[in-house]
């Protein structure tokens, strides 16, 4: 068997690997030990991905398990399902999370209800992935994140993984998860090398298979005055902002949330009672989302904890072209400053 | 004894009209163990990534071009102590 | 026949596209180089050029007026320049600018302009139901306006279209889809996913004319639509017009196209409809002088389109916050926060 091109097979963690090749990693493992693992999507095949999700795989698996598919998100997302339902482990992969729009059937109302409404009579264990976010002014169909859409329906875990440490670990779960999983990958994050990354997000790997648990939250930073919970491009720019705060003597804890169902209530809770403040910073639309179910998780468990909370997030407009647009409604790094300043 | 990275013997055919390129991504810290033919760097010549592999093993000594640095075709990316 | 004078309006066009297309390959690659950052430079984001697809554009939109319809894909340039949309406020929205057509919200893949009926959309064959829309509102009006939906041969596959085919045909609606085949879907050729051997046939199964143009060629996509439009305008419903094009470039300006076989790339660079128009009209007795004309005159309108573009000022920040609603409630009483 030939090494994948994904594998720069270094030995221990000498070796720092990229989020997309971290996440191929996984893919490629999965794949190796289980012939009923298969990945599903457009342009996967010889492009590798258009955010190289898939890049190299072709060089160690056959077309029937690194599939091309028509442009048919219904058709295969849908057939994902049937193949789950029959015992498989498929991976499909929806290119943006923005065209979810077009096979939102197959997504809410047969992976995600399947299991419920058969009362566990049958079961669907595939991967749905699919590339998220915005800040390189893609405009209004191709920026979004929808992490508050996923996670508001009923029936599929989500998980946002932000290093390629997590991104490994979190897909060896998915994959092995009896449960559908939406695991969904940020352009910015994966170290492509046409959209360069942040310093962050690549980070030492080890070869070896290991899972990142679904459902629980990640301390990126450990600090005792402002709690940040956020996820995706916005954990790096959460600690960038808590490197400047540190600065002026304002010492800030960053969640990295990491999986959004199910949801680690318990890591946020002990840190806001540690801070008593709370902000939450998300890269979708900020209302009947992920900010306002965080903080409502808070106040329910601990309401006299919460001193005090802020959040920022996409004001409630879609994603504008224009660079001094989208920079004014994507929270950027002064943004979350600013919030843990008046929260201070 | 030491081994240089150089960035002529991977440059691809169709790029021969390219001078200039980027390192986008370094995957050793310098300090870090290599073995021969791991993937150490990827570089970026306009649109196309390629990966550069370790001639030989050993430690990487230097990157000489840090991420996202430019160079020109055929400088030296980095070194590798063979010790 | 075709007339002289429409083959030169096309041929004018044609040129404007492609000179179009090369200037903005120019200006998205400032500050792109020598490694290629897709959000860098005076034009960020995804660019799709048509560079070989003008045929298509130029030989449906000459029989449009601006009353007519016209949805394009996320690759719509050439369409737009051939339905007559502004080409100065286009640029300034492709650079992001305050007087683009969209305010500098929608970009190149979301171009609006009311004025002449077009619009675009980046998310593939999802144009088509808007238009069978128009086409609605023109037969329950009893007007004689039609609609035209543009998609490439990758997006065949989408329910959206094959929904609309079959609204349009049991409805007799107005619509001229035009599918613009290129022969790649980014990266996947056409025969790995479409498992027909031209997309014309599709029609086939909604009991509507398919029409295939197996050839780049303006004047025979021309002669094509003038069928289809009139089919529509007369009360006559839908027409599938699908027009062989060539890729000349990759499907966004970030694609390497390693996947793409040389000879395909030399292939589309070979067969190119301008070039192939300029004969006819040679043959129709216009000389090279005139021809040389055309171009320049392309040359300056697409010039001074970038530079007028580029001269316009970038939209206020707190813009981004308009226009979610042109009557918005929480505007009105003061917004809630």
């Amino acid at each position: 068997m030939s090494k994948p091109a994904s594998d720069p097979g270094t030995g221990g963690v000498d070796r720092e690997l990229t989020m997309s090749r971290a996440m191929v990693d996984a893919i490629a493992s999965e794949m190796r030990a289980d012939d009923e693992v298969f990945y599903m999507g457009e342009d996967v095949q010889d492009y590798g991905g258009i955010f190289d999700s898939t890049e190299g795989l072709l060089e160690e698996f056959d077309r029937d398990r690194v599939m091309d598919v028509p442009i048919s998100e219904t058709a295969y997302v849908g057939a994902a399902v049937g193949a789950a339902q029959a015992g498989m482990r498929p991976i499909a992969e929806i290119m943006f999370a923005d065209f979810v729009g077009v096979c939102l059937d197959q997504v809410y109302n047969q992976m995600a209800k399947n299991t419920y409404m058969s009362g566990s009579a049958v079961n669907v264990p595939m991967v749905l992935t699919t590339a998220v976010g915005g800040e390189y002014n893609d405009a209004a169909q191709h920026s979004q994140t929808l992490y508050g859409l996923f996670s508001h329906l009923p029936g599929m875990q989500v998980v946002v993984p932000s290093t390629a440490y997590d991104a490994k670990g979190l897909m060896h779960a998915a994959v092995r998860s009896d449960d559908p999983v939406v695991y969904m990958f940020h352009k910015r994050l994966m170290g492509i090398g046409w959209m360069p990354a942040p310093e962050g997000p690549k980070t030492p790997v080890p070869e070896d298979d290991y899972t990142v648990p679904i459902g629980e939250a990640d301390v990126k930073r450990e600090g005792g005055d402002v709690t940040v919970a956020t996820l995706g491009l916005h954990v790096h720019r959460a600690l960038d902002a808590a490197d400047q705060l540190a600065d002026d003597g304002v010492d800030v804890e960053v969640i990295d949330l990491r999986s959004l169902v199910p949801f680690d209530t318990e890591t946020v809770l002990d840190s806001v009672e540690k801070t008593g403040r709370l902000v939450v910073v998300d890269e979708d639309y900020q209302s009947f989302g992920v900010t306002g179910e965080v903080v409502a998780r808070v106040a329910e468990r601990s309401p006299d904890a919460l001193e005090a909370v802020e959040r920022v997030a996409i004001p409630d407009v879609p994603i504008p072209y224009s660079r001094p647009l989208e920079t004014e409604v994507n929270p950027q790094v002064e943004d979350i400053v600013a919030a843990v300043e008046s929260v201070e | 004894m030491s081994t240089d990275v150089d960035s002529e013997s991977v440059w691809p055919a169709d790029a021969d009209d390219v001078d200039e390129a980027v390192v986008a991504n370094w995957f050793v810290r310098e300090g870090g163990a290599v073995d021969a033919g791991d993937t150490l760097c990827e570089i970026q010549i306009e649109k196309v990534s390629v990966d550069v592999p370790a001639p030989e093993s050993g430690t990487l000594a230097e990157r000489t071009v840090p991420e996202n640095g430019e160079f020109r075709r055929g400088d030296v990316l980095g070194r590798i102590e063979t010790g | 026949m075709v007339g002289v004078n429409t083959l030169r309006e096309m041929y004018e066009q044609m040129v404007t596209a492609r000179r179009y297309e090369q200037r903005l390959q120019e200006e998205y690659l400032e500050g792109k180089q020598p490694a290629f950052d897709i959000s860098a430079g005076p034009i960020p984001g995804e660019l799709h050029l048509a560079a070989g697809h003008e045929a298509a554009a130029v030989g449906v939109c000459a029989h449009l007026d601006d009353e007519d319809t016209v949805t394009a894909p996320h690759r719509p340039h050439h369409v737009a320049i051939a339905k007559g949309v502004d080409l100065d406020r286009m640029t300034a929205e492709i650079f992001g600018r305050e007087t683009g057509l969209c305010k500098g919200k929608g970009g190149h893949m979301h171009l609006f302009d009311p004025d002449v009926n077009f619009a675009c959309s980046g998310i593939i064959a999802q144009g088509c139901p808007p238009a069978v829309g128009a086409a609605m509102a023109a037969d329950k009006r009893n007007e004689d306006s039609v609609a035209v939906a543009y998609l490439g041969e990758g997006a065949v596959d989408q329910g959206a279209f094959l929904e609309s085919l079959n609204l349009a045909a049991v409805r007799e609606l107005p619509v001229v889809f035009v599918v613009e085949d290129n022969d790649w879907a980014i990266s996947m050729p056409q025969d790995r996913i479409t498992d027909v051997d031209t997309i014309a046939e599709r029609a086939d199964g909604f009991d509507m004319p398919g029409v295939r143009v197996d050839h780049d060629d303006a004047i025979a996509v021309y002669e094509a639509a003038r069928d289809a439009v009139g089919r529509a305008r007369n009360g006559n419903g839908p027409t599938l017009l699908d027009v062989q094009v060539h890729r000349r470039m990759g499907h966004f300006m970030g694609d390497a196209e390693g996947y793409r076989p040389d000879e395909d790339s030399e292939r589309a660079q070979r067969l190119d409809a301008i070039e192939r128009l300029a004969d006819d009209l040679r043959d129709r007795g216009v000389d090279d002088a005139e021809l040389q004309e055309l171009r320049e005159l392309a040359e300056d309108r697409v010039e001074d389109a970038i530079e007028w573009a580029k001269a316009q000022p970038e939209p206020d920040p707190a813009d981004a916050h308009e226009d979610v609603f042109v009557d918005d409630p929480a505007a009105a009483s003061g917004g809630d926060d």
